[in-house]
């Protein structure tokens, strides 16, 4: 494979996670290259959040080792090359004093070193990443007034505008609705087809998993990498893996062929 | 209604009063969003045993109160990132225990008098020029320290875990947060009391919080409610012969409740 010689962006080796004496991770060793389109699935309760906080550096592994871009994640400090959404995201307290505008600021606060005013150059970038969500027009408006899709992607705006090289998203899609998650899958196919920026996301719904997608990790404890998600459908160790949620996605994958060309 | 300010105590209490209106509503809008109503109650009390100390041992007790009450924050804030325990918990212990403490103190030295009163309940009369030097520069350090990390403090209070993951140092952030919230408290018992000085950091955020408003204006409006309050509550105070600490609350609830009023849903 050609993607060994580049740098990647998260290389995981034999990471390890136990709360207690209880294994929530086992052994997982993946890596993530500049460009891919990876979704992440499994049960509730597999262990994919805990690894995304691993890899953010928001839980410390119990053995292994995880480095982005390269460094250790202790020495990590380019955190603007990464943009988070998490899971709750798009649940945002409703009383919270914010404009789209107020979140989508956020983005750029560390940018400038800690004694910085926002520039103009942010506040561009700040208008781009509204421009590019399709939420300019709502710039004033309170996020606590907007349905659950608006915020959606006012999130994604607020990752996007430090510029990220990577968009990790966990559980994006929890209060939106159905019109609204597939809008949502063609903006992340186009984020990252045509600005070149690397997704990652987190599902546990596997009736969702969009068509562009070029890998596809399970996470049940143990990861399973299927390179080619398409073949994977009939991968014998994802059933292993994934129980009887794997017969259901490879029910949804025939009836996405069979129905209009995807 | 301007004879008052013939009074040189009158105007000390005012500069002190207007200053402390603003340091207690922009830290307090912090405060609020970070769902640290509490801390302030508790470092409050804190204070308080600064302030037993300093009349029993016969410093200053302002000073005290700053030191004790930035003890406080800090034993807080380790507690809470040491041990598994709950924070309001850990709020309520250290609250009590202060409490508990200055009572012992001032007990032992004997000094429940009239003096302690004013520092419970906050007094125009007790503030002297050199606690409005104190409040002023200590004041503007904290005011200052709070402006130049707004950005990064919002976005803490919004979310702290993607504020870490852009590269926010969360932790320092948090520990300059409760310091200069442990100043403020400690400078403002004078004029509004160790019992009261918590509702004047809270109430003025949590009103303007009903007005659904960005960031900026509920902080604005923040300040404003609080400026107003101590205002009348120190005409109050002045023409009734009432402790300050006491007209100052009763005025900023009577704001609050005229906020959920007009904002009705």
């Amino acid at each position: 494979m050609q993607l060994k010689f580049k740098v990647p962006i998260f290389d995981v080796n034999n990471l390890t996670f136990n709360v207690r004496g209880v294994n929530i991770l086992t052994n997982i060793s993946l890596q993530i290259f500049n460009g891919e389109y990876i979704a992440i699935i499994g049960p509730n309760g597999g262990g994919k959040t805990t690894l995304i906080r691993m890899l953010l550096g928001l839980e410390t592994p119990s053995s292994g080792d995880v480095r982005l871009f390269g460094k250790k994640i202790k020495e990590f400090k380019e955190w603007h090359k990464i943009g988070f959404v998490p899971q709750r995201a798009s649940l945002v307290d409703e009383n919270f004093p914010a404009t789209v505008e107020d979140i989508v600021k956020m983005g750029r606060v560390s940018q400038g070193g800690f004694f910085s005013r926002f520039s103009k150059e942010d506040t561009k970038h700040v208008e781009d990443s509204m421009l590019k969500m399709d939420i300019l027009d709502l710039k004033d408006k309170m996020v606590g007034t907007l349905s659950g899709g608006q915020r959606q992607r006012v999130m994604i705006a607020r990752a996007l505008a430090s510029s990220p090289q990577i968009l990790i998203l966990d559980e994006p899609n929890t209060g939106v609705d159905m019109v609204s998650q597939q809008r949502f899958y063609k903006l992340l196919s186009a984020l990252n087809k045509e600005e070149n920026i690397t997704i990652v996301f987190i599902t546990h719904d596997i009736g969702v998993i969009a068509d562009d997608i070029g890998r596809l990790f399970t996470i049940n404890q143990k990861a399973t990498i299927c390179n080619n998600p398409k073949e994977t459908l009939s991968c014998e160790d994802m059933s292993e893996l994934y129980g009887i949620e794997a017969h259901l996605l490879s029910n949804h994958k025939h009836e996405h062929k069979e129905g209009e060309s995807c | 209604m301007l004879e008052m300010f013939e009074y040189d105590f009158m105007q000390r209490a005012f500069i002190a009063g207007l200053f402390i209106a603003i340091l207690a509503s922009v830290s307090g809008t912090f405060i609020v969003l970070k769902r640290y109503s509490l801390m302030s109650e508790t470092l409050a009390h804190s204070a308080l045993v600064g302030v037993a100390v300093g009349l029993v041992a016969g410093y200053n007790p302002l000073w005290m109160a700053v030191s004790v009450a930035i003890f406080s924050a800090w034993l807080i804030e380790y507690l809470r990132s040491t041990f598994s325990l709950y924070s309001d918990a850990i709020l309520a212990i250290i609250l009590s225990g202060s409490l508990a403490l200055a009572v012992i103190i001032v007990s032992i030295g004997g000094a429940f008098n009239n003096s302690l009163f004013s520092y419970l309940f906050g007094s125009i009369l007790s503030v002297t020029s050199d606690d409005v030097r104190t409040i002023i520069i200590f004041g503007s350090l904290s005011l200052g320290a709070l402006l130049l990390f707004s950005k990064e403090l919002y976005f803490i209070s919004y979310d702290e875990e993607v504020a870490q993951v852009s590269g926010i140092r969360v932790k320092l952030l948090n520990f300059l947060l409760v310091t200069v919230v442990a100043i403020i408290i400690a400078l403002s018992i004078r004029v509004v009391g160790s019992l009261l000085i918590g509702a004047l950091m809270v109430i003025p955020t949590s009103a303007a919080l009903q007005f659904r408003v960005g960031f900026k204006d509920t902080m604005l409006i923040s300040i404003f409610l609080a400026l107003f309050s101590v205002i009348f509550g120190m005409s109050l105070s002045f023409y009734f012969s009432l402790p300050s600490g006491a007209t100052i609350v009763l005025s900023v609830i009577a704001l609050f409740i005229l906020s959920l009023v007009i904002n009705k849903k």
